[in-house]
C-alpha cells in the first residue's frame, strides 16, 4: 500500500463514520421549549389529496388572519389513525392535533396528562363554544372535553338508487324494507340494463374498514329493523346493539339477499375505494351510504356521458318490518382538535392558543378554510359560492388547498357544512343537494341516537382491538353463509366472555354516573 | 434444548478470549497497528450496528413496563412479566402460534426448496441466451411490492371479476369459489404468492454456487461413464450443499416472520381466524391499539424464538457433519 492510498482509505473511513453518526443523530431534537407565547403553531390534520405548499397563497392568508406562523403536518386520511397513534408515542406531539377522542391510545395519553382538559374552558371563546349541545356531549370522553369537535351534518345516511333502472322496471322509490327487497330482486332478475343477460345485482357493499356501529350499510339496515345504534336501552339497562333480536332479524334478512344473489358476490373483499365502480359500470343498482355519494355518482355519470347522466336518485331511511321508521343518525362531528401539553405548558399559553383557534374558526376564518379567498378562487352569489378563475394554475392551487386540506381544520364550518355552499353545476345536482336537507330533517324525527357515544369503557381501552373485530367478522361470516345463526350467537357470547361483560358493566356505570 | 446448545456455541469464543501470554499479546498489538487502516474501515460498520441495532435494544425494556409515552422510558412503571403472562394465558396465543407455525412449515416445505429446483433446472439449460432471459424473467416479481402482488391476486382470483377464478369455474362448474375471502384458500394463496414473488430471486445464490463447480469434475465423471443423473447426484448436489445449509440456517431465524404486509393485505373478515399471526397481532396491539408494552413483549418473544431456531439449526447442521454458520 502506498502512503497516499492509505491516507485516502483513512479519509474514507473517517468520513463515512462521521456521516453515519450525523444521520443517526439528526432524527431527534429541535425542541422549542420556552414559556413565552409562541409565534408558531404546529398542527396535524388529515389530507385528502396533495399537500398544500406551506408558502402557498391560502396558508399565507390564514396565517395573516390568525397572526401566527403555521407548521402543518398533513397526513393522508387512509393512514391517519396509525400515524396519530405513532405520533402520540413520540416526543414530538403537535400543539393542535385532529384526533379520535375515543381511540385507546389517545385516551391513554390524555389520561396520563398529555393533552389539555378543555371541559368548561371553551365557553369564553365565541367561535369555539359548542354550537350543538348533543354533539358536544357525543364528543366528550367520559364527561371530559378533550378537544373542539369538527362539525359534520347530523344525519347523512341514505340509499342511492339507479333512477333509470327503477323507471325501466316500473318501480316506485322504496318506503319500507320490503319495498327495498322487491327492488333488489327486480334489479337482479329482471334485466334492468336490458342486455338480455342476468348479470346485475341489487345492492353493492364493500369490505368495510370500520368495526361495529361505524355507519356501515349493515349498521344502517340493523337500525331500520329496530336494533339500537351502537348501544340501546333494554329492560332498563344499556346493551350492545348486536345483543338484540332485531340485530339477528336484520342480518337474517340480509343473508337472504346474499344467498339470492342480490348483493355483489365480493362484498367481503371489494375495496371501499372502488365502491362506485360497479354502480357506474351498471353491475349493481343500489348503495347504502352517506348522501354525498349520490352527487359523487351523478358527477361520475356526467363524466361518462354529459348528455344523459340524470340516473341517480336518493332515498332516505326506511320503515322496518313492523311499519315503524327508525333512522340512522351520524355523530354530528368527526374527530376533535386536541391541544397537547408538550409545548403549551401554562394556562396563559393555552389561552393564547385558544384565542388563535377562535380567530381561525370565526366567520372570516371559516370562509378561508372551507371556501377559499373571496375574489380569487370564488365569488359570492346569494347564498352560494361560485368558483372563478379556475383555469389559472395559481387559483387552482388555492382551490386544491381548500378542498383537499384546509377544510379539515374547520370546526365550525367544515365538510358538508361549509361557510358558503358551493353552487351546483347543473339542475340535477341542485335538486340532489336540496334533497339532502329535506331528507335529513325528515329522518332526524325518527333518528335512533347512541346513548353511549360520549363514553369509552376502560376495558375497551385496554383490549379493544382484540375484541373489536369479533362482531363485524362474525356478521360477515354469517351473511356469507360460512357460519349458522347459532354460531353467530356463539360469537356474540364470545364477545362477552372476552371482556364484553366488563365493557357492558362499565358503560352502564358511566352512563348512570353521568345521570343518563 | 436451548440450555445444552449454549456451551457448544460459546466455546470457541471463550477459547480465543483467554488472556494471551506475553509474545502473543505483543504480536496482536503489532497486528492491530499493522492493519490499522483496515480496522479503521471497520468502524462505520461497527458504528452502524451499535447505533441502529444495539442502541434501540434499550427500548425492549418497555416490554417489562407499563409504557405511557407521555411519562417516557424512565417515568413508566415496571411491571415485570405481566405482559408475557397476558400473552401466554390470553385467548389469542394458541391461535397465533398455530397460524404462525403452520405458515412457517408450509414455507419450509414449499417455498424453501423452490429456488433450488429452479436453479438446478436452469443449470441444465445449455442455451445461454435462454438461460439468462428465463433467469431475469423469474426474478422480476421480487421487485414488486406486496401491495401490487395483493392487488394482482384480487384481480385474478376475485369471485366477481377474477380472470383465473372465472376460468376455473368454467372448467369445474358448480358453485363459484371465493378464493380471496375464504379461510380455506388463505394459506394456499399465501404460499402461491411467496413462490411467485421470491423463487426467482432465491435462485441467484444457488446459480452462483453452481457456476463455481469445476467443469473438470463433470468431464472426469463422464469419462468414468457417469450419466446425467449420476453427475447430478454426485457432483452438482454435493457442490451446492453448503449453500443450501447456510440458507436453511438463515431461513430458520425468520421462520416466525410471516411477512406482515403480505398477511395484512390478504386478511378479510372471513379468513381472520387463520390469517392472524404474531406480526399482524403486534401491529394491531401496538400501532392500532397503542399498547406499546404488550406489543413489544410479543415482538420480544418472537425474537427469542428466532434466536433459538438459528442456534438450533446451526447445531443440527454441525451434528450432521456440515459446516455451520458459526
Amino acid at each position: 500500500m502506498t502512503i497516499s492510498s492509505r491516507r485516502r482509505l483513512a479519509v474514507a473511513a473517517a468520513l463515512s463514520t462521521a456521516l453515519l453518526v450525523a444521520s443517526a443523530c439528526s432524527g431527534g431534537g429541535d425542541d422549542k421549549g420556552g414559556q413565552a407565547a409562541s409565534t408558531e403553531l404546529t398542527v396535524m390534520t388529515k389530507l385528502f389529496g396533495t399537500a398544500p405548499d406551506p408558502n402557498g397563497e391560502l396558508q399565507q392568508a390564514v396565517e395573516k388572519l390568525i397572526g401566527k406562523k403555521l407548521k402543518i403536518t398533513w397526513v393522508p386520511n387512509a393512514e391517519y389513525g396509525d400515524k396519530a397513534n405513532v405520533t402520540l408515542a413520540s416526543d414530538n406531539i403537535p400543539d393542535v392535533m385532529a384526533v379520535n377522542e375515543k381511540s385507546p391510545s389517545f385516551v391513554k395519553a390524555a389520561e396520563a396528562g398529555a393533552f389539555w382538559d378543555l371541559t368548561g374552558k371553551l365557553d369564553k371563546y365565541p367561535n369555539l363554544k359548542p354550537a350543538n349541545e348533543q354533539t358536544a356531549k357525543n364528543s366528550q370522553t367520559n364527561g371530559k372535553t378533550y378537544g373542539i369537535y369538527r362539525v359534520r351534518p347530523l344525519l347523512r345516511s341514505g340509499i342511492v338508487i339507479r333512477k333509470d333502472w327503477l323507471a325501466k322496471l316500473g318501480l316506485q322509490e322504496p318506503k319500507t324494507v320490503d319495498d327495498l327487497y322487491a327492488i333488489a330482486k327486480a334489479f337482479a332478475e329482471k334485466d334492468p340494463d336490458g342486455n338480455g343477460k342476468k348479470d346485475t345485482y341489487g345492492l353493492i357493499i364493500p369490505k368495510w374498514p370500520g368495526n361495529y356501529a361505524s355507519a356501515s350499510p349493515y349498521d344502517v339496515v340493523e337500525t331500520w329493523f329496530g336494533a339500537p345504534n351502537g348501544w340501546g336501552e333494554r329492560d332498563g339497562k344499556l346493551v350492545p346493539g348486536f345483543d338484540t333480536p332485531e340485530f339477528l332479524a336484520a342480518n337474517r334478512w340480509l343473508r337472504k339477499w346474499v344467498q339470492e344473489g342480490l348483493v355483489n358476490p365480493d362484498f367481503a373483499t371489494l375495496d371501499s375505494a372502488n365502491w362506485n365502480d360497479p354502480f357506474v359500470q351498471g353491475k349493481g343498482g343500489m348503495i347504502i351510504d352517506v348522501n354525498v355519494r349520490a352527487t359523487q355518482l351523478l358527477d361520475l355519470f356526467k363524466e361518462k356521458n354529459p348528455k344523459d347522466f340524470d340516473k341517480v336518485t336518493l332515498v332516505g331511511n326506511l320503515a322496518g318490518p313492523d311499519g315503524e321508521k327508525h333512522s340512522y343518525p351520524f355523530t354530528g362531528y368527526n374527530d376533535v382538535l386536541a391541544i397537547s401539553k408538550q409545548h403549551i405548558r401554562t394556562d396563559e399559553q393555552l389561552d393564547d392558543v385558544l384565542k388563535t383557534l377562535d380567530k381561525l374558526e370565526s366567520k372570516e376564518g371559516s370562509i378561508l378554510l372551507t371556501n377559499g379567498i373571496e375574489g380569487r378562487n370564488f365569488k359570492v352569489e346569494g347564498e352560494y359560492a361560485v368558483p372563478i378563475n379556475q383555469e389559472d394554475p395559481k387559483v387552482k392551487a388555492i382551490q386544491n388547498d381548500v378542498d383537499k386540506a384546509f377544510i379539515q381544520l374547520g370546526t365550525r364550518a367544515s365538510v358538508g357544512t361549509g361557510a358558503y355552499q358551493l353552487r351546483p353545476a347543473d339542475e340535477a345536482s341542485r335538486k340532489m343537494r336540496e334533497k339532502f336537507d329535506v331528507l335529513m330533517n325528515e329522518d332526524l324525527k325518527t333518528a335512533v341516537f347512541n346513548p353511549a357515544l360520549g363514553f369509552v369503557a376502560p376495558t375497551a381501552v385496554a383490549k379493544g382491538q382484540t375484541i373489536d373485530t369479533i362482531i363485524p367478522d362474525a356478521r360477515i361470516k354469517y351473511l356469507s353463509g360460512a357460519i349458522t345463526e347459532d354460531q353467530l350467537k356463539a360469537q356474540i357470547k364470545r364477545w362477552y366472555d372476552s371482556g364484553g361483560t366488563d365493557i357492558a358493566k362499565e358503560i352502564n356505570d358511566l352512563s348512570a354516573k353521568a345521570g343518563g | 434444548m436451548a440450555t445444552d446448545l449454549v456451551p457448544e456455541v460459546v466455546q470457541p469464543a471463550a477459547n480465543s478470549s483467554r488472556p494471551a501470554t506475553g509474545p502473543r499479546r505483543r504480536r496482536r498489538t503489532h497486528n492491530l497497528w499493522r492493519y490499522r487502516w483496515l480496522y479503521l474501515l471497520l468502524l462505520p460498520g461497527l458504528a452502524y450496528f451499535l447505533l441502529f441495532k444495539y442502541l434501540p435494544m434499550y427500548g425492549l425494556t418497555i416490554a417489562f413496563k407499563d409504557y405511557v409515552p407521555f411519562l417516557g422510558y424512565s417515568g413508566s412503571e415496571w411491571v415485570g412479566l405481566k405482559h408475557f403472562q397476558e400473552l401466554f394465558t390470553g385467548p389469542d396465543f394458541g391461535r397465533l402460534m398455530f397460524n404462525t407455525l403452520l405458515l412457517a412449515v408450509l414455507t419450509v416445505v414449499f417455498v424453501f426448496p423452490a429456488p433450488i429446483v429452479v436453479a438446478l433446472l436452469l443449470n441444465e439449460l445449455r442455451v445461454n441466451v435462454l438461460k439468462r432471459s428465463v433467469q431475469s424473467l423469474v426474478y422480476i416479481p421480487h421487485f414488486l411490492s406486496w401491495t401490487i402482488v395483493a392487488s394482482l391476486t384480487y384481480l385474478l382470483f376475485s369471485v366477481d371479476f377474477g380472470v383465473i377464478a372465472n376460468w376455473i369455474h368454467g372448467l369445474v362448474g358448480g358453485q363459484k369459489t371465493d378464493y380471496v375471502a375464504q379461510a380455506d384458500w388463505f394459506r394456499p394463496l399465501i404460499v402461491l404468492q411467496l413462490l411467485w414473488k421470491q423463487t426467482g430471486w432465491g435462485t441467484i445464490i444457488y446459480l452462483a454456487a453452481l457456476a463455481g463447480v469445476d467443469s473438470q469434475l463433470y468431464e472426469a465423471a463422464r469419462v468414468d461413464g457417469a450419466g446425467r443423473w449420476r453427475q447430478f447426484w454426485h457432483i452438482t448436489l454435493p457442490a451446492i450443499r453448503p449453500t443450501i445449509v447456510v440458507m436453511a440456517i438463515l431461513t430458520s431465524g425468520h421462520l416466525m416472520d410471516s411477512g406482515f404486509e403480505q398477511i395484512w393485505l390478504m386478511t378479510t373478515s372471513l379468513n381472520r381466524d387463520v390469517a392472524d399471526v404474531f406480526d399482524t397481532f403486534v401491529y394491531y396491539i401496538g400501532i392500532t391499539q397503542g399498547s406499546f408494552s404488550y406489543a413489544t413483549a410479543v415482538g420480544l418473544f418472537k425474537g427469542v424464538i428466532g434466536v433459538v431456531l438459528i442456534f438450533g439449526s446451526n447445531f443440527l447442521a454441525k451434528r450432521m457433519g456440515q459446516r455451520g454458520l458459526f
